[in-house]
Order: C-alpha cells, then sequence, then structure tokens
C-alpha cells in the first residue's frame, strides 16, 4: 500500500498541499520521497524514531511521569525566502521588546510619550521592582526569546506570544533532527537542510558575551530548580553541549555580592547564570523567602555587576498578553520600523468599548487571561457552552486588565502520520532567537509542535501534542511564487473557515 | 513648638540566636532621606559581626544597606546612627476631585491607588467612607478619614504582629501604627486618592528638651498626593511635624521594612529594636 495523504477539509491552510495532490513547491522533493515508500515502511520508521528519543531520554515531565515527546516523522519545510523574512521579522521584534524592557527598567520614555499607558506595567504582577537598578552589561535582557508563531487562513504567519523569561524546547529541535537524521538520512541527501547544531555554541557566545566586563575569563553555568523540572532534559542537554556546569541553587553561594560555584576541588567564582528557574523562586532575600531552588544575595550580586543573570530580571513585565498587543507600536517607535510580524487581531478589554462588545458577543472571540499559561482560563467563543460564556462574562467584567479577546483562527494543518495514516494535523512554530548584544541570531527553524488528536487544538507536549523536525531550506528548490499572498487556491485551501472550525489555543506549561 | 528640630536618632536592631545562625543575608532600610523637611548632616550603619556593606537605593527611593553574614554567629546586631535636622513639612497641594478622576492622573498614580494585601479593607469599612468621596476639600476629607480610622482602632501596643493585615486590625478593634497606616492607606485609595506607606521614627514628646535621650519608636504614617505629596500621622491626629524623620516609602509595610533577611540556624531568643532619639537644638 504506498503512502496516501488524507485531504485537508478544516479550511485552515494546509502546509505542504496547495490543492488536493498538488504540493506547495519546497515540498515537492519531500512528496516524491515519502510516496516512494508504503505504508508499512514508514510504520516501521515512525517506530524507530520512538526507540531514538527513549533511548536518548528525550522526555518531558508531566504530572510527576516522565514521557517521550512524540517526534512526527513528516517534517515541516519552510522555504529559503519565506524564512528570510520570518527570521528578520523575529529578531525585529526581539530588538523592540529588548528596548521596551531598557526603558520599563530605565528612563520610561514610552509613558512620558504618551505610546501606553504606565499602569500597562505598574499593574502588572512581572515588573519587577527589585530589578530597577539591575543593568545587564551589554545591554541584554533577553539573551534567549521564543516567538511563537502561527500560519493563518491565508498563510500568513502571525505572532501568537513573545516567550522571554523561560522560553524551553530547542532541545527538541536539537534531538529531533539528530533522531531523523539517523532514521531518515535518505531524506536529507535530496535538501539542503539548514543544520541547528550550532544552537548551543551561538548561547555559550551569547552568555559570555553577557558577562561582567570585569570577569577577564568568565564562567557560565546553567542554573536548574532540579530533576522535577518538566524541562529538566533540556538543561542537562545544553550545560552539556555548552561544556558549562550544571547547577541547582544549592550549588551557588553569594558572599559580599559575589557568586561563587561549590565544587569538589573548591569554590570557583561565577559570571553568568543562565538561570532557568523564575525570579519569584531566583532569589529567597528579594522574592519569595521559602524558595530553596534559588540563590540568597544573588539579585543585589547582579546589582553590583559582579554576576549577569540572564535572561534578565522581570522580562515577564514585556511578554504578558496585554503588553502584546503594543509589540507592533513598539517597532515602530524605538525601531523607527515598520512591523515584518503581524500579531493576530487582538483586543484591549480594559477599554471600555472592546470590552462592551465582548460582553456582547463572547461567542465572537477567544478570550485569554493576559497571564495565563499552559491554555488554562483560555474560553473559545465559538466551542464554549452557555454556563461558559456567562462565567467568563462575569469575569471580564470583574477586571477588565486581566483580560484580552482575539479573532478567532484557524490554525494551519500539515500531514502527520497517526494511527498508520498521514493524516492533516494543526501545528504551530516556536523559532529560537539569541541574542549577544551585537546581533540577534534566529535557530534556522525552530520548534514546530503538531496537535496529535484530530481537530484538536492544543500543540502542548503536557496536552499530549507532538513535535516536528523543522527544515529551513538553504535555497529554494523550484522557482516559485512567495506563500504569502499566493493566489492559485484549490477548494480545499479555499473553503472559507467554517464556524465549527478549530481556533487559537496554543499555550504551553511553562515558557 | 519650635519650627526645627536637630535630632540625633540612634536604632539598634539586634538578634541573639538559640545557638548559632549562619548563612544570613539581609536588607536594612534604615538610612533617613535627605527631603525639603529633613537635612541629614550625618549618618551610618554598622553592623556586627563587622562584614562588608553594599549599599543602593531602591525603586521607592529609599536607600538601602545589604550585606551577608556567611559565618556562623550568635548575634546580630545593627545599629543605624543619624543626626538630622527636621522641619515640620506645609500642607501642600490644591487638586479637586475631578483632577483626581482623570485617566492620565489615575494611570500615573496606579501604584498608589490600587490595595495590596496589607492595606485591603473590607467592603462594609469602604462604605462607610464612601459618601466622603467628591465631597468637600480633599485635605479635610483626609482628616475625616484619619479620625475615622482612630474611631475603629484603638491604638494598643502589641496587639498585632509586623504581619498582620489591615482587616485582621479592624476585626480586633486594636493594633499599632502600622495597622492603622494600612487601614488609611485602604480607605484613601479607595476613595482615589493616591496614598503611600511612610516609614520612619517619631520623637514621642511634643515638647522636645535639648540634650534629653528619650526612648522613640519605629514609626509608620501616610503620604497622600493632593498635588504635592502631604504627610499625615494618623496614629496621632496629626499632620507630619518636625518630629516626624522619613525613612523610606511604598506601597505599603513591605516595600520598607526596617529590616529584612533570611538565615540558616535557630530563631532568635530576644535582642530587639531600640530607638533613642535625642534633641541636640
Amino acid at each position: 500500500m504506498v503512502v496516501h495523504f488524507e485531504s485537508d477539509v478544516s479550511g485552515a491552510w494546509n502546509e505542504m498541499f496547495s490543492a488536493p495532490g498538488v504540493a506547495r513547491p519546497m515540498y515537492q522533493g519531500l512528496l516524491g520521497d515519502l510516496t516512494s515508500l508504503d505504508m508499512v515502511e514508514l510504520g516501521l520508521r515512525a517506530e524507530q524514531l520512538s526507540r531514538t528519543f527513549i533511548d536518548r531520554g528525550v522526555t518531558f515531565a508531566h504530572s510527576g511521569e516522565e514521557r517521550p515527546f512524540p517526534l512526527d516523522l513528516v517534517p515541516r519545510i519552510i522555504g529559503a525566502l519565506e524564512w528570510d523574512h520570518l527570521s528578520r521579522g523575529i529578531a525585529q521584534r526581539v530588538r523592540a521588546l529588548e528596548a521596551f524592557l531598557a526603558d520599563v527598567y530605565g528612563a520610561g520614555r514610552i509613558f512620558t510619550d504618551g505610546l501606553m499607558p504606565r499602569s500597562v506595567v505598574t499593574s502588572s504582577p512581572h515588573f519587577c521592582r527589585p530589578a530597577i537598578g539591575v543593568v545587564p552589561p551589554n545591554g541584554v535582557r533577553i539573551a534567549v526569546a521564543g516567538i511563537d508563531l502561527i500560519r493563518d487562513e491565508h498563510g500568513n504567519f502571525c505572532v501568537l506570544e513573545d516567550n522571554i523569561r523561560i522560553p524551553s524546547g530547542v532541545s527538541y529541535v536539537i534531538e529531533n533532527r539528530r533522531a531523523m537524521t539517523q532514521t531518515f538520512s535518505s531524506l536529507f541527501s535530496n535538501h539542503r537542510v539548514l543544520p541547528v547544531d550550532s544552537y548551543p555554541a551561538k548561547l555559550l557566545a551569547a552568555l559570555v558575551a553577557a558577562a561582567p566586563a570585569k570577569a577577564a575569563s568568565p564562567t557560565v553555568v546553567v542554573l536548574s530548580p532540579g530533576v522535577h523540572n518538566a524541562a529538566y532534559f533540556e538543561h542537562v542537554l545544553l550545560a552539556r553541549m555548552m561544556g558549562v556546569e550544571l547547577v541547582e541553587g544549592r550549588d551557588l553561594v553569594c558572599r559580599a555580592n559575589h557568586v561563587y560555584m561549590r565544587t569538589t576541588s573548591g569554590e570557583r567564582a561565577v559570571h553568568v547564570i543562565y538561570r532557568r528557574v523564575d525570579d519569584d523562586w531566583l532569589d529567597p532575600l528579594q522574592f519569595r523567602p521559602n524558595s530553596v531552588i534559588g540563590v540568597a544575595g544573588l539579585v543585589n550580586a547582579a546589582r553590583a555587576g559582579n554576576v549577569t543573570i540572564s535572561n534578565g530580571l522581570g522580562n515577564g513585565v514585556a511578554d504578558d498578553k496585554l503588553v502584546y498587543t503594543y509589540v507592533p507600536d513598539f517597532i515602530r517607535y524605538y525601531l523607527g520600523e515598520t512591523p515584518m510580524l503581524d500579531n493576530i487581531t487582538t483586543y484591549r478589554l480594559e477599554e471600555a468599548e472592546a470590552c462592551a462588545e465582548v460582553l456582547a458577543h463572547p461567542e465572537d472571540y477567544v478570550i485569554k487571561p493576559v497571564d495565563g499559561s499552559g491554555g488554562k482560563g483560555i474560553v473559545i467563543g465559538p466551542h464554549a457552552s452557555a454556563e461558559e460564556l456567562a462565567a467568563i462574562r462575569v469575569a471580564v467584567a470583574a477586571s477588565p486588565r486581566n483580560w484580552i479577546a482575539q479573532r478567532p483562527v484557524a490554525l494551519s494543518t500539515h500531514p502527520t502520520f497517526v494511527n498508520d495514516k498521514v493524516s492533516p494535523r494543526h501545528i504551530d512554530l516556536r523559532p529560537f532567537a539569541v541574542s549577544d548584544g551585537n546581533d540577534v541570531w534566529v535557530l534556522p527553524g525552530g520548534l514546530t509542535r503538531v496537535a496529535l488528536g484530530e481537530g484538536e487544538l492544543i500543540v502542548n507536549s503536557s496536552r499530549g501534542g507532538g513535535s516536528k523536525d523543522t527544515w529551513v531550506l538553504s535555497e529554494e528548490l523550484v522557482t516559485a511564487p512567495l506563500l504569502t499572498g499566493e493566489v492559485t487556491q484549490a477548494p480545499m485551501d479555499s473553503a472559507p473557515p467554517q464556524q465549527n472550525d478549530e481556533f487559537i489555543g496554543l499555550d504551553e506549561e511553562q515558557q | 513648638m519650635t519650627d526645627e528640630l536637630r535630632l540625633h536618632i540612634r536604632h539598634h536592631t539586634g538578634f541573639i540566636y538559640e545557638g548559632f545562625a549562619k548563612s544570613s543575608y539581609n536588607e536594612a532600610r534604615m538610612t533617613p532621606l535627605s527631603l525639603p523637611t529633613q537635612d541629614v548632616e550625618q549618618t551610618k550603619l554598622t553592623v556586627r559581626p563587622a562584614v562588608p556593606l553594599f549599599t543602593y537605593t531602591d525603586y521607592f527611593g529609599t536607600h538601602v544597606t545589604a550585606f551577608d553574614i556567611g559565618e556562623v554567629h550568635g548575634q546580630l546586631e545593627v545599629e543605624s546612627s543619624t543626626t538630622i535636622r527636621s522641619r515640620a513639612a506645609a500642607i501642600e497641594g490644591d487638586l479637586t476631585w475631578s483632577d483626581l478622576a482623570t485617566v492620565g492622573f489615575i494611570d500615573r498614580m496606579n501604584e498608589y491607588l490600587l490595595p495590596t494585601r496589607r492595606s485591603t479593607v473590607p467592603a462594609d469599612v469602604l462604605a462607610d467612607v464612601a459618601p466622603w468621596r467628591n465631597n468637600g476639600e480633599l485635605h479635610d476629607v483626609v482628616d475625616h478619614v484619619s479620625a475615622f480610622v482612630r474611631s475603629r482602632v484603638k491604638y494598643v501596643p502589641g496587639a498585632t504582629t509586623v504581619t498582620s493585615t489591615a482587616i485582621e486590625a479592624l476585626e480586633r478593634g486594636q493594633g499599632v501604627c502600622q495597622d492603622i497606616t494600612h487601614i488609611t492607606l485602604g480607605l484613601l485609595r479607595s476613595l482615589g486618592i493616591p496614598a503611600r506607606y511612610v516609614s520612619g521614627y517619631l520623637y514621642p514628646k511634643r515638647d522636645p528638651q535639648i540634650g534629653e535621650t528619650i526612648q522613640g519608636q519605629s514609626h509608620a504614617w501616610v503620604e497622600y498626593f493632593a498635588g504635592a505629596w502631604t504627610g499625615i500621622d494618623p496614629t496621632n491626629g496629626v499632620r507630619h511635624t518636625a518630629r516626624h524623620i522619613l525613612v523610606g516609602r511604598g506601597r505599603d509595610y513591605g516595600d520598607v521594612s526596617p529590616l529584612k533577611g533570611i538565615y540558616h540556624g535557630p530563631k532568635s531568643k530576644g535582642g530587639g529594636v531600640v530607638v533613642e532619639i535625642t534633641r541636640l537644638a
């Protein structure tokens, strides 16, 4: 039985096909390779892939249980031209967010200039007052960003959210590629896929660049909350690939505003801490006094300029969903540039008119808590019950600042191997950007998350999601118009989104 | 009473542990600010055991002294010693209720208008003062609120603890300056009047004698904004006087606690806080 690709009837953008059986230009080679296999062989390869993962211990912890994060064997492909646009758009966004953070923890020009109410910041639980006066040596608070993108019904990539606190997932990008090249090496011989294995070196270079100037040969460590953290595997992998120590709070000690690592051969000064511990738990002197995973005195050591905390303290003030609505303004205001990537149309419910509209018609919107994560608290209006709609009305009316509403968007789909069939499943994309103060580098591709349930929308490891190896081609294989604005849509894609269509509900329990 | 006082303040905090403490990390907010109402002539903070001190100015403009003690120690002493000249503040600002209601004003003052955990006042108590909104001159309403709080909560030393909230003090009907300040903050903010917590010292005698050293106290009062930040001491039912020495400001006690720290070891069995104030001139 040859490989058969099930058609997509959802009205969402299909990443591989522009019409049934008609592959988009960058997928033509892959389609040829895959259809030369039969279903049995595909099934064997899938099994081989999952064994590779289990052998390598690529897991995430969910409800106290270690599970593999399933890798789908049909890769996602992004063409060179489109990637060029995306990566520049991501870098632009990161530069603007960086400028905003410098302003928030600095002069506050954007408030006095009237572009944004100051209260958006002063009412944010992530506005970190102890971070005032903590100056990053090379000006970088966002060494690592994960910018979540989705592709809408028209093929446009839009930003779903910015993750600039502790974005996770890059280990899957690295491991996915490793597993795919082992299992499916033939696919790579026909494509020029940009490599992803330079990520650890780029990250290390960025961390070294962020070291205090007086540290001649800086020591970098990765600070993990420990083995029970969902992303512990990633902390281990990054530390190993960067060749630096993986530490927990109890391994570090502050003395007179210097930070030392306890080692078997005595104490050693530490200059840069790539921390994977949230602000709240990072320093029990400044934040939760009961934190046992933090390091007492760390914030003042950073304030004294003896250690760099990376990503910076208080970055969360710039990535809540209300601030998200201002990011295109940041790009114009701080950079004087036109935003290259669009936001999803989003309404601020603290604005009376928008609030009234959403209270009147909650069934027409996706309503999200500005500070939510893990898909928690999201109400997808068109799918919600009368009780859910009534409840969300009350919640929004009580504290509009805590909610935003978005236009429902159908996520694009991608052929995915599920239950011995290749069927369309919804996907998103989290590219990772690394900033060293001179340049924002975007890892080619990123993490494509896929919802494995049919019609399922939550593309999240904790909700049974999987991922795909994500290829950025180094050159276009076929000369073809850019995807965006492509007009040769066949019925499959041209059907308008159905009322009962799926909507965005992507989120991660942790950044 | 004299227009200006020259005072020396000694603020001593000590901990004597039941055994030994180590890995102690602390921040002291015990250094008075130089302000239009007070000129600091000299100020010094000492810590025993002797350790390096690191100072900085925090988000709210308060002088902070941070230090850590890694070695085992049986006791910890922190002493702040200041010579200062102090004057009463004038009642300033002529904003009206409609000024307070503008979008720009509310935005700018946001963090002094939101309730905090410690300063949250129950709805039934808020309802008692709600009719005063838009009714009368702002400074007068502040005086009414201050008197109202004193009518609800009797000043009783030791009635509450450092972690008590406005709600707890109201239920008890008793509290200390910290509680009375938190309740006043909650009420003023509910009326749309920006208000902040002030930490400092009070020279307790109305008629201070030169050369006499008396036991003072760590004190808390309120500043509200009606065009300028203006002090009012609801515990004593007075406006800011030359006897009020200001150390720090914040949204509530949590932003200005005189000494906060964490350490490994047994609990403190004694020590305590002493504030001595001497009028020099």
